[in-house]
């Protein structure tokens, strides 16, 4: 029983870090895309280098969570739907790590009056992902408060759409001195820094029919 | 000799254990909180020490309905309340060796014209019923209780799993020995009567003849927890009560709690010594129980959430088993006594021997007080939760 004890109080222990991984990654990605975009190449390897090792972190922690809770038949009903949880979670810095590659490896021209187009846009792209961190802790302690946790992510996911189609509309309809590859080129890592957002509204789905589970 | 004839108690014995332990650590082990082997030893070490320890009250009461005084009865009523159970498992109808042992038990008195105490059947019957109804009611207080402790302590949840998997245990070991306190009476009452053992002394304790044919008794409930009870639990943890880790330890316990009441002897004192009516001692259907508290926790969810088959079932089977089994008895003490030419028993002349205990009035009285509050502790809460919700609805609109 005591070694039970241990491995639960571990493996709690291991979550909550994997969290703290996640949550740090989003604010590299957010720090990555200013650097990026306002043409500091120092920061944006710094934070590339950053968040490849965070990822790599994540990744890590993902596996040997999964690991301990068969191999000890940990959360024997919830497993799977945790499992599942985590690989959502893990998307999310997968995504962002992605996203900062391609800056890295395409090095888009991004117009100056792009500039905060772009900041907000990985602001509320990762403010979605953000958010919802507290209700994926959340699921672990207070599943009750999950629900009114996931508003917020749905919220920022809708202003990242709005942000995205507005950037989009203006550089295809305003910015005629562009060219269309370079339109396109904008309208492909807007659709990638897009992309957190998405993944964060998929982990949420997935943790709002976890919280009815555990309520019923 | 008498192990021969013990032999059909035995088995009787077996297939409850294998059958009934299911109930007490189904979900658990089904939903792999807790191993196999672990719970069949807990079962198996709780059920003897129930059996031994408490299993006289509920046997007593059998013994007034009945008292086979006749080893090779005793052996028919025990063989006919098995093979009832058995052919009845097969053909898949709901079934509980409980009752089975009271409708072999008066198909004996019929056969050897001995006249049914009615009083005490009527009291085994009451009991039926107020079984299920008291799982539900412990199952809804303790499930809310669990839920608003869960929602207060804000524990992390795999802290709170490995609380549910100590107290699964701790519940499941209450479970087994009251199952073995209660249904003992069904594996081993008939052949109290017609088998008097002399005490068997053991330095520091003594065994009465009851609590040895008790302790053969749960040994054969144990080898059938051992031996044949794991398919059972799988099923019963995975197809058929698919329970939360808290739901099933609510359920276990609900289960333990009633079969304990309805076997202590103690509890029917202490409620003797405030001044209240006994607490009847009567062997109760530990499957029925079950059925009724995850109705209780279905009843938790909603009413949408109970599933009126389950309890068409129970109370077809309060009629169909008790009457199978009786003319089986009856059919089977027939061909023992004609073609055999074994003693079955003989008609005991006189009146029927005094029924001590609470009278049928008293357990409706005590079934309808319980009705009554929880019906008005319901109604309570539903008006209350109703005001919040309004409450709530109000702040959040104006």
């Amino acid at each position: 029983m005591s070694l039970f004890t241990r491995t639960t109080r571990e493996l709690s222990v291991r979550i909550d870090e994997f969290f703290d991984t996640i949550d740090i990654g989003i604010l590299i990605f957010k720090e990555g895309v200013k650097a990026y975009v306002k043409g500091d190449h120092d920061a944006f390897q710094n934070h590339l280098n950053r968040i490849d090792e965070l990822e790599g972190r994540a990744d890590k922690l993902q596996r040997s969570i999964e690991n301990d809770m068969i191999v000890h038949s940990i959360l024997p009903q919830q497993r799977s739907e945790v499992v599942k949880l985590l690989w959502q979670l893990d998307e999310i810095i997968d995504t962002a790590k992605k996203s900062l590659n391609e800056f890295y490896v395409e090095m888009p021209h991004i117009p100056a009056s792009l500039v905060n187009d772009f900041i907000s846009l990985a602001e509320v792209s990762g403010n979605a992902a953000e958010e919802l961190l507290p209700a994926a802790r959340a699921f672990f302690r207070e599943p009750h408060l999950i629900r009114e946790k996931l508003i917020k992510v749905y919220f920022f996911e809708r202003e990242t759409d709005k942000a995205a189609f507005q950037m989009k509309k203006k550089v295809f309809h305003e910015m005629d001195d562009l060219s269309l590859a370079e339109k396109a080129h904008i309208r492909y890592i807007t659709h990638h820094i897009e992309n957190i957002s998405d993944s964060a509204q998929a982990a949420a789905d997935l943790l709002a029919s976890m919280a009815i589970r555990q309520m019923l | 000799m008498i192990f021969l004839f013990i032999t059909s108690g035995l088995f009787l014995g077996w297939t409850l254990g294998a059958n009934d332990a299911a109930n007490v650590f189904g979900s658990a082990v089904g939903s792999r909180m807790v191993s196999f082997v672990r719970a069949a030893v807990i079962a198996s070490v709780c059920v003897i020490l129930g059996a031994v320890l408490q299993g006289a009250g509920a046997s007593d009461t059998l013994g007034r309905l009945g008292s086979v005084n006749a080893m090779g009865g005793a052996f028919t009523v025990a063989l006919a309340a098995g093979l009832t159970v058995y052919f009845m498992t097969r053909a898949g109808l709901p079934v509980s060796t409980t009752q089975a042992i009271v409708g072999a038990i008066i198909g004996w008195n019929f056969f050897t014209d001995n006249a049914v105490d009615t009083r005490a059947l009527t009291q085994i019957v009451t009991t039926w019923i107020t079984g299920p109804v008291l799982g539900a009611l412990f199952a809804y207080g303790l499930y809310h209780i669990v839920k608003i402790t869960r929602r207060r302590i804000k524990v992390h949840l795999l802290k709170y799993e490995s609380y549910l998997r100590t107290g699964l245990l701790i519940a499941g070991a209450f479970g087994a020995y009251s199952l073995g306190a209660n249904n003992i009476a069904n594996v081993m009452g008939v052949f109290v009567p017609s088998i008097p053992l002399e005490d068997a002394r053991f330095g520091f304790f003594t065994l009465t003849g009851a609590q040895q044919l008790f302790f053969l008794g749960a040994v054969a409930m144990a080898a059938g927890i051992l031996t044949f009870s794991k398919k059972v639990m799988q099923t019963v943890g995975s197809n058929l009560l698919e329970l939360s880790s808290e739901a099933a330890f609510v359920v276990v316990l609900s289960q333990a709690l009633v079969l304990f009441i309805f076997s202590s002897t103690a509890l029917s004192g202490i409620m003797m010594k405030i001044g209240l009516p006994p607490i009847p001692l009567v062997p109760v259907s530990s499957t029925q129980v079950v059925v009724g508290a995850v109705l209780g926790i279905g009843l938790y969810k909603g009413i949408r959430n109970i599933n009126l088959k389950l309890l068409g079932n129970i109370a077809s089977g309060w009629i169909t088993t008790p009457v199978a089994a009786g003319l089986l008895s009856f059919f089977l003490l027939f061909f023992v006594k004609n073609l055999f030419g074994i003693d079955i028993g003989h008609t005991v002349k006189g009146a029927s021997p005094p029924v001590e205990g609470p009278g049928t009035a008293v357990i409706v009285r005590y079934s309808i007080i319980i009705l009554l509050v929880a019906v008005s502790a319901y109604l309570g809460y539903l008006v209350l939760a109703e005001k919040r919700r309004t409450e709530k609805m109000n702040k959040k609109y104006y």
